[in-house]
């Protein structure tokens, strides 16, 4: 962490230390990647063709529906899923159409 | 105008505010549309770092020289736009703003349609007039670098002390002989339990030797002129009527007593007087309001004394309104006050205290305490409907933030002086919010103080007992904290905690054309964006005359009224807004008609000029004195007048666009 | 990095802060602003909208961060953290830690490119949690200054924010950087954090979806927010009952926060009024013991609120639990009926209390009883602390609301440059003063 060892290493260099430094991370991250695509994949799916409420997505992919409500919120964020239309008290979400 | 008019509009959604109801998207599709639109954009927050960003990028990259912008009222941010756009290199006149928010989307909130419709007519006005849009400069004055602090209570002095710390000269007034103000009359103050006078006399010593502050007592502002920067202030003066070597002799002499307002009318004093020992100036002063006129006999010689009124002006660059408050007087019979002689105020019970240290019992009237009951919320938090109104037909419906705290702060002391007391506190909501308040709202629940809770529909009701009875008053109040229980308590004495009323300052108000709130405190511009600045450009407000504040808070907002006041003069210059009236040589003959319309002093006048050999009379305008009403555009028969920024080809303009045929637009899209 | 040299340096970019920073500008003074984060704004940026003039809050916010950005006199230091406060002559050398973004500042355009794609999501700060960003990203839309931050922490290196930056600016060599400031004033406006949400047991102890803080619940009411409406965390649901428990995390023994938070009342009723705006059917209760409305027009908001159908409920919240459908069930000693009753709602709202913000040792300063730092003479000097030329402003000197903290923040400001003067004998005749 101190300045004084930065002029010394090429870029190269750093990058593999920071590599080595952040090993773990990128191992834990990396999980964490492979668990959000799945979660994604299996969300999408379910609600390419009909809009679906929170609680009806958590019981169809088995996942609490906080997660998938963060999930939602999300992909609503990036233009993944839309909002479409509202069952009793809960809006439902649908997957975006692909640009 | 030269260029040819490239004009960006931006319809802001005002995180909501705008877009909930205004369809926004589709009045900038419609308005990019319009003549000379060469950009028409829509904005979540316009006046975010992104937002001007963008406006900026558009005058660079687009060439845009021509600015119109909805969004919130331009009180808010007309500012703000004004300094994006400079930034850009374009001049600041060449942007119009229009209140969006204000003058349609917040009051057409059920006709998404009707308030869409609106917005492109007022936007298309907008662009109208942005077309015909001349570059201004804003008039540079010298500024006058003294500021006039009026008021010479704590809020007071420590703006003076604030300002003149920075290198400003600062003018102080105080109406009464003596500076201190209310902090004064107080003993110890909360949450420190320091006393109050200690404090006092610190800041009033650190005035009082501060060479660039001069004190003027006795002293009210008779008449206020100019404007921000170059104020004219004239001041009247009465005489103190003593001198270092008379004042002790006549002060012996004299007879005359009065009422004692500094400790509330609980005791008299001389009409020559000093309120406290160790007041500042330590010189004693005639009440010309009560002296009866009447001779006072020192050394045989008989004088009458002369109240000789010295009236003198002054030019200040800002005015700082530090005129405090008033506690709150309860009518004849509110709570059975002035009625029965065992009710008295809070501030009432302070000077009691304050007269009698050390005291072994609380003794009232000749009779010792042994049950007192307080009264919160005594003039504040009123219901209309079901409080009586004050003289001008309001309630005080406000609460005055610091008799709650004051009161179990007195509570604190009662138990501490004179540990028997059986003491009754009746609230409705205990408000003791501040740093260190809440511990004598705890200390009190622990001392054995009875709370009582009343409800603000139904207070409390105090008779006198029948005779007989082991107490002289009766106290009535139904307790919600018991479910309901009706009480009867019987006490020694009733102590109402009265809250703060704003000063009776009609002529000042009038004087300086500031304006009063709802709770006929002074009014800020806005409280989060200009907290202690008035609509008045330089007039600034410090401590309770804005409304209830502590010691503490007046403080801040003294010095806060400071840092303002030295922002504004600090350079020694003030810009105005050019949105004065401009005569046209070409088209005035000099009827005068502007000149009898105009209700400003030094405004405008006409002149004699040589021309070409001949005489001609033309109106000229003085700008720093005009305030672009534009009465004398109105009058003048060849149309030679004009205010800048706002001229009636401008108006005409928008006319025509507002009336324009955009219905079937708005539904179509 | 250069050293840098100014009259004031104020610790922390929030509202007081900016307010502090602006009025010592205004006054011709060379200011530095230190804040930890990415972005200045502090919470209030993150709220919805503020009372008692339910502004929007970003019509507020915004502008000063802008004038901030833009000022003349003063000079912005982002993600950086004060490490060490020396006492010298005539002020103070401060010791900065520059946290390295991964990403050039003076390069980078906040175009967001590297944002949409960078392939990691992870719970917003911003949003409480409840929403999300990417690895890579700009904080927040309105952020100040718009630069991407990458968060190395959860990074997986894949260098895709890399290949798609116009400009080059991602930079995985980027180190940690100490520089210094010398100083001669220090103002403090390091803020507060909220109570704990999961502090209480009775109160579920953080573990009931539906029991929120009320940060949560202006993420939710802010146009901005992570769902686009008000929803209930736990499933998505429109709440139609919620309840709002008041000294939830204040004036409580039990919690060793003795003190009144002093904001919570008002925007519990400032939430309940925007909830009724947002969902016209929802009811919304709120218990509480005092309602402490005392501020400038604030009792006149309690009234309008209860005159718009707030209902408030004077009594004590035991106990808060849930159903089998997550609902919340509330337990509450009703003092003006004299009786216990149990009460399910769809959504809670903490009115959770304030706690000091950053610790204070670095500046040579001990806390007060309360946790927030002492100040030897309220009524005299309000602004000043123990040590001579450290002021301090805002929350960091206990409890209070925007309002206050603006005007304490022009104390504060205030009181600085008396001291700069002081010590430099620079006035402002000599001083060169921005025309704003």
């Amino acid at each position: 962490m101190m300045a004084a060892e930065k002029p010394e290493l090429s870029r190269g260099e750093l990058l593999k230390k920071l590599r080595a430094e952040h090993a773990q991370t990128v191992e834990r991250t990396q999980e964490l990647l492979k668990d959000q695509k799945r979660i994604q994949r299996d969300i999408c799916s379910f609600i390419r063709e009909t809009p679906k409420s929170v609680p009806e997505i958590a019981k169809e992919i088995g996942l609490p529906a906080n997660q998938v409500l963060w999930y939602i919120a999300s992909f609503r964020k990036y233009g993944i899923v839309v909002e479409d239309g509202m069952c009793e008290d809960y809006p439902l979400y649908r997957k975006a159409e692909e640009n | 105008m030269s260029e040819k008019p490239k004009i960006a509009v931006y319809t802001c959604y005002c995180g909501g505010n705008i877009s909930h109801t205004v369809k926004c998207e589709q009045v900038a599709k419609l308005l990019a549309e319009q003549p000379d639109v060469v950009v028409s954009r829509t904005n979540m927050s316009l006046c975010s770092d992104a937002g001007q960003s963008q406006i900026e990028e558009d005058i660079r990259e687009l060439g845009v020289n021509r600015v119109v912008i909805g969004a919130c009222a331009p009180s808010l941010h007309e500012q703000t736009f004004r300094k994006t756009v400079i930034r850009a290199g374009l001049n600041p006149y060449l942007y119009h703003h229009i209140g969006l928010r204000e003058q349609d989307s917040w009051v057409h909130t059920c006709d998404a349609d009707g308030a869409t419709c609106k917005a492109v007519r007022l936007m298309a006005a907008g662009v109208a007039k942005a077309r015909l849009l001349d570059p201004l400069e804003p008039i540079q004055l010298e500024a006058e670098k003294r500021a006039l602090v009026i008021g010479g209570g704590v809020a007071g002095l420590r703006a003076a002390l604030d300002i003149a710390d920075q290198g400003l000269k600062v003018v102080l007034v105080e109406k009464t002989p003596f500076l201190g103000g209310r902090m004064a009359q107080l003993d110890t103050v909360f949450p420190t339990g320091e006393e109050a006078h200690i404090l006092l006399a610190d800041l009033i010593d650190k005035v009082v030797n501060h060479d660039k502050i001069t004190i003027f007592t006795q002293t009210e502002v008779t008449k206020v002129s100019g404007y921000v920067g170059n104020y004219g202030i004239q001041l009247t003066q009465h005489s103190r009527g003593v001198s270092a070597e008379n004042a002790k002799a006549l002060q012996d002499a004299c007879q005359q007593m009065v009422a004692d307002e500094f400790n509330y009318g609980l005791t008299e004093r001389k009409v020559i007087y000093q309120p406290y020992h160790g007041c500042y100036p330590p010189l004693p002063a005639v009440d010309w309001e009560h002296y009866n006129g009447e001779p006072i006999n020192i050394n045989g010689k008989s004088e009458i004394l002369k109240d000789e009124i010295q009236q003198f002006e002054l030019s200040a660059g800002a005015v700082v309104v530090a005129t405090g408050f008033d506690p709150y007087v309860p009518r004849e019979g509110e709570y059975g006050y002035s009625e029965l002689p065992q009710v008295v105020t809070l501030p009432q019970l302070i000077r009691h205290m304050a007269l009698n240290p050390g005291a072994k019992s609380l003794e009232w009237q000749g009779h010792k305490v042994r049950d007192i009951v307080l009264i919160h919320c005594v003039g504040s938090r009123e219901i209309e409907g079901i409080d009586e109104p004050q003289e001008d037909g309001q309630v005080n419906n406000y609460c005055s933030r610091v008799c709650c705290t004051a009161t179990l702060h007195m509570i604190e002391e009662l138990r501490e002086n004179f540990p028997k007391l059986n003491i009754y506190d009746l609230y409705q909501d205990i408000r003791t919010y501040g740093r260190g308040h809440e511990d004598y709202y705890i200390n009190a629940l622990d001392n054995g103080t009875r709370f009582v809770r009343y409800h603000g529909e139904e207070k409390p009701k105090v008779f006198a007992a029948p005779k007989g009875d082991t107490h002289p008053v009766l106290v009535h109040v139904t307790d919600a904290l018991t479910y309901n229980q009706e009480l009867e308590i019987p006490v020694d004495l009733v102590v109402l905690a009265t809250g703060m009323q704003p000063r009776q300052i009609d002529d000042l108000v009038k004087m300086l054309k500031v304006s009063r709130g709802n709770d006929r405190f002074l009014l800020e511009v806005h409280p989060k964006l200009r907290p202690v600045e008035t609509a008045v450009n330089g007039v600034i407000l410090a401590g309770t005359a804005q409304g209830p504040m502590n010691i503490q808070e007046s403080i801040s907002a003294a010095s806060a009224a400071a840092a303002k006041v030295i922002s504004l003069l600090g350079s020694g210059q003030v810009e105005l807004q050019p949105f004065v009236a401009a005569v046209d040589p070409e088209k005035c003959n000099g009827t005068g008609a502007c000149v009898e319309a105009c209700e400003y002093e030094d405004a405008i006048a006409l002149e004699t000029f040589v021309e070409d050999g001949k005489e001609v009379t033309r109106a000229v305008v003085t700008p720093a004195n005009c305030t672009g009403c534009g009465a004398c555009v109105a009058v003048c028969p060849n149309r030679a007048i004009d205010v800048q920024g706002w001229t009636l080809a401008q108006y005409e303009a928008m006319v025509d666009a507002i009336a324009m045929d955009i219905v079937d637009l708005v539904e179509a899209g | 990095m250069n050293n840098v040299k100014v009259d004031a340096l104020v610790i922390g970019g929030g509202i007081a802060g900016m307010q502090a920073a602006l009025d010592l500008g205004d006054q011709g003074y060379q200011v530095a602003l230190v804040e930890k984060e990415p972005s200045i704004g502090g919470k209030m940026i993150t709220l919805s909208k503020v009372f008692p003039t339910l502004d929007c809050c970003s019509c507020i916010t915004t502008p000063k961060m802008s004038a901030v950005a833009h000022h003349p006199n003063i000079q912005m230091f982002t993600y950086c953290e004060v490490e060490s406060v020396d006492q010298q002559e005539n002020g103070f050398d401060v010791s900065v830690l520059q946290k390295p973004r991964y990403v050039n500042a003076d390069t980078c355009t906040g175009c967001r490119l590297c944002e949409y794609a960078c392939p990691i999501t992870v719970p917003s700060s911003f949003d409480r949690g409840l929403g999300s960003y990417r690895t890579a990203r700009v904080p927040f839309s309105t952020a100040v200054p718009q630069i991407a931050v990458l968060d190395i922490e959860n990074c997986i290196l894949c260098g895709k924010c890399e290949k798609v930056c116009p400009v080059g600016a991602i930079d995985f060599t980027q180190q940690p950087e100490t520089f210094s400031i010398d100083t001669t004033s220090i103002v403090l406006a390091t803020g507060f954090e909220l109570t704990d949400l999961d502090a209480k047991n009775e109160y579920g102890a953080g573990e009931l979806p539906n029991v929120i803080d009320p940060l949560m619940m202006e993420r939710f009411l802010a146009p901005t927010g992570p769902y686009g409406r008000v929803l209930r965390p736990g499933d998505g649901m429109e709440p139609m009952t919620i309840a709002y428990v008041q000294c939830a995390g204040s004036r409580d023994e039990t919690l060793g926060i003795e003190y009144c938070s002093r904001t919570c009342c008002m925007y519990a009723i400032k939430q309940s009024m925007l909830i009724s705006g947002a969902l016209p059917l929802a009811e919304v209760t709120i218990y509480y013991m005092d309602i402490r409305t005392f501020g400038k027009g604030y009792e006149q908001f309690y009234q309008n609120a209860k005159a718009m159908g707030v209902e408030f409920v004077r009594g004590k919240v035991a106990k808060i639990t849930e159903d089998e459908n997550h609902n919340p069930v509330v337990r509450v000693e009703r003092t003006e009926e004299g009786d216990v009753v149990e009460r399910t709602f769809d959504l809670v709202v903490l009115s959770l209390g304030m706690v000091a913000g950053d610790p204070l040792s670095k500046f040579g300063l001990t806390p007060a009883e309360d946790g927030y730092i002492k100040i030897p003479s309220v009524n005299a000097s309000p602004c000043e602390t123990r040590r001579p030329g450290i002021f301090v402003t805002g929350t960091a000197g206990g409890p209070m609301d925007i309002v206050d903290s603006i005007v304490t923040a022009s104390a504060a400001a205030s009181a600085a440059s008396a001291y700069i003067r002081s010590k430099t004998q620079v006035g402002i005749e000599e001083r060169e003063v921005a025309h704003v």
